[in-house]
């Protein structure tokens, strides 16, 4: 899984609050790929396109990781609005991620 | 999209080794949701906070692998070469499946630029423009450059790649693929750089003899089946050389064929005066025939070649059409015949004319007595086929015995080939081998040359057999066995038809004898009970009684009352017996005559009227009153003596 700039830009509407995420990934490693699709099925499910995700893979940008605090792959930061949040793992736990980015399930 | 359920417990799968390397890095990590999550397998990878190395766990490992294995693989099916070049556009990178083979290392590519290769079909500009597109960071596809490759050979590439840019979208090089297309160059370089020899090879692959003439009618060129077929001295001047003057061929031609004709139609072509010209003619006689189709074609004025000939055997599609013909016609002679004589003779007639053949015979089954007995024939007016036909004339063979039998058991048809034929196909011959006997004792059986024998079939099997005969006799193809099937089934359901009809005809004969010999008059009648049709009767046969009823007919008796119970019977619909009405002449005198009659219904049961017979009883009646009359005069005679 190569990205060129780690970045997926999405549209949202002008007046709701956007929703910041940045997702670090393996390249094609089993874990990462789900943590893709759980989330883009979150993401549209949950925040209608008022998001802004980007797609690290680490193992094109290990410094970027590292400067950004990640220690484990796949991890999912939530930039904007405050509070800034983390989750690690596949995002397969729904509700925990929910809870983590502070959305209403 | 679903969510995907957590990973299996870690701690519970893989080897001591991974469990081992998985302890290790769990050192990494600190307690907390990391470790949890890593415990529960929900990590790819770990970053080591020390040096931002990254460390796979085995999953994602053998995940990365596979998916590099997998990526190679398809690189190999789709292109030769994967490369990468650095920001000066030097190659950096070069991976091939073919590589050591390719001729092709890394040593001629590594470093260098792609213009620093031999390449020698790019001019100035063509590196201009792709160098700006380089310094555009666009990407390009299938760039084609020839160049040789380190074994000296010339070699085209086709090159398609795509820029790099790193996570400060900083330019960082080019990658791409590359493709060896020189074995295509080189075919479309055959292709398009001999026309000639491409066009003489397609010529020389077609079966058709062509010819191509020029103004002057004088030959050009020609393919290899025209000179086979001027070999085989089939065509019309065909297998004439290169250079001869082919109208001249055409005119000298000779025999059935219109030489003069063929060469003005082909001057017309290549004057321009009519665009195509078509010859049929046919060489050879008896088994040797064979048909063939002239086309003279023109071609464009400005050209050196004026007009192209074409000459194509067209012998089996005639033979079908021929054979088809002929079914035709039997069907056709079969619908026009008054009996079955004539029917069977026509299409011995029509099968020998088409075929060649001198005469042919039909041998009619006799199931009562096994035999095949001769029945009809047609042959050729000649003394030896009307001798062979008089001869055969009251033959009867057993039905399980010889060729005929053969057939007739069989439901097969058998040939035999004739004298005219080599001893080898003599020996070949169905007929001769299996019985073993030669082709000269089997002559009364076979007749003159060769014999061909065919079952005529109809709905209650094998009804006969038809054996042709002559020197004209050949080995039949699939076609010909398609068409005496055919024709043995017309000619059976006709000879069945006829019979029938036959049986029909002799039944109501005997019907009519039986009721002249038991009737004076056969009467029909309509639903008024109305006289339609009187047959036989001299009192009652004029037709100005037609229209009547019985009680209308002149002086009858009895008069209407005495009709009351009779007419009662006809509305019922009854049949009557004997009926008695008389009718009294001019003189006074009556005639008797007694009528039986039942009633007539059509296929559909509504009733059409009745038919009947009648009786003239007068002698009868006349006889009675002159004995009773006899007898009162007795009795009286007796009764004065008692007195």
């Amino acid at each position: 899984m190569g990205r060129k700039n780690g970045g997926q830009e999405t549209p949202r509407p002008a007046s709701a609050a956007v929703v910041v995420l940045v997702l670090y990934v393996t390249d094609s490693g089993p874990n990462s790929i789900r943590a893709i699709a759980n989330l883009e099925a979150i993401c549209e499910e949950h925040l209608n396109g008022n998001f802004r995700l980007e797609i690290i893979d680490v193992l094109e940008y290990p410094l970027r990781a590292l400067a950004d605090g990640i220690v484990v792959t796949p991890s999912l930061a939530k930039v904007s609005p405050a509070p800034a949040s983390r989750v690690v793992g596949n995002l397969s736990d729904k509700s925990g991620v929910l809870r983590a980015l502070g959305i209403n399930g | 999209m679903e969510s995907a359920g957590p990973s299996p417990h870690p701690s519970s799968s893989g080897t001591s080794a991974e469990r081992g390397f998985k302890k290790a890095i769990l050192r990494l990590v600190k307690d907390g949701p990391e470790r949890l999550a890593i415990e529960a397998g929900q990590i790819d990878a770990i970053i080591d906070p020390t040096n931002g190395n990254c460390i796979l766990l085995p999953a994602a490992q053998r995940a990365l692998i596979e998916h590099k294995v997998g990526f190679r693989s398809l690189i190999g099916l789709a292109f030769d070469w994967y490369w990468q070049q650095d920001e000066q556009y030097r190659f950096v990178s070069h991976r091939g499946a073919a590589d050591e083979a390719s001729g092709f290392g890394r040593d001629e590519l590594i470093g260098k630029a792609l213009w620093d290769l031999a390449i020698d079909n790019m001019s100035e500009a063509d590196w201009q423009s792709h160098r700006q597109q380089l310094e555009w960071r666009i990407a390009y596809r299938d760039l084609e450059v020839r160049c040789r490759d380190a074994t000296g050979r010339v070699r085209h590439l086709s090159i398609s790649g795509e820029p790099l840019f790193d996570e400060r979208d900083a330019f960082t090089g080019y990658r791409g693929i590359m493709r060896d297309v020189t074995q295509r160059k080189q075919t479309q370089a055959g292709l398009s750089g001999d026309p000639v020899g491409v066009a003489r090879a397609i010529l020389d692959a077609l079966d058709t003899a062509i010819g191509v003439l020029d103004q002057d009618g004088i030959l050009l060129s020609s393919n290899q089946a025209w000179r086979s077929m001027g070999t085989a001295q089939q065509g019309i001047g065909v297998g004439a050389e290169d250079g001869a003057d082919y109208l001249a061929l055409c005119e000298a031609g000779g025999g059935h064929i219109d030489g003069v004709a063929v060469a003005a139609g082909i001057r017309q072509v290549i004057a321009g005066a009519r665009e195509r010209f078509h010859y049929d003619y046919s060489r050879g006689t008896g088994l040797k025939r064979r048909w063939f189709e002239l086309r003279i074609t023109g071609v464009v004025p400005d050209a050196a070649a004026r007009a192209v000939v074409s000459c194509a055997d067209i012998t089996e599609r005639r033979r079908g059409e021929q054979l088809l013909v002929l079914e035709y016609a039997v069907v056709r002679c079969l619908a026009d015949a008054e009996d079955a004589a004539q029917g069977l003779k026509s299409v011995i007639r029509m099968v020998c004319e088409s075929q060649g053949w001198d005469c042919g015979r039909y041998f009619c089954a006799d199931r009562s007595a096994g035999v095949l007995r001769f029945h009809e024939s047609w042959g050729l007016p000649l003394a030896a086929v009307e001798q062979f036909l008089e001869k055969s004339r009251g033959m009867a063979f057993k039905a399980d015995a010889g060729l005929k039998g053969r057939v007739y058991q069989s439901g097969q048809p058998l040939w035999v080939l004739g004298g005219t034929q080599n001893a080898d196909a003599r020996r070949d011959a169905r007929g001769a081998r299996d019985a073993g006997v030669s082709s000269l004792a089997l002559a009364p059986e076979t007749g003159l040359g060769g014999t061909f024998i065919f079952p005529v079939t109809s709905q209650d099997g094998i009804a006969g057999v038809l054996v042709f005969s002559g020197c004209g006799v050949c080995e039949p193809d699939d076609r010909m066995l398609g068409t005496v099937q055919v024709i043995g089934a017309h000619l059976g359901e006709f000879l069945q038809r006829r019979r029938a009809l036959d049986a029909l005809r002799k039944s109501n004969a005997r019907f009519r004898v039986l009721n002249e010999l038991a009737s004076d008059w056969y009467w029909e009648q309509d639903t008024d009970f109305r006289f339609t049709e009187i047959v036989g009767c001299s009192a009652f046969g004029n037709a100005k009684f037609l229209g009547m009823t019985h009680w209308d007919l002149p002086n009858v008796v009895p008069a209407e009352a005495g009709w009351a119970e009779h007419k009662s019977q006809l509305d019922a619909r009854w049949s009557f017996c004997d009926f008695e009405f008389a009718t009294v002449d001019a003189d006074g005198r009556q005639f008797h005559y007694s009528i039986s009659g039942e009633p007539i219904y059509d296929d559909a049961g509504t009733f059409m009227g009745y038919c009947g017979t009648g009786l003239d009883i007068t002698k009868r009646k006349r006889a009675e009153i002159a004995l009773r009359e006899s007898e009162a005069r007795l009795r009286a005679r007796a009764g004065l003596s008692a007195d």
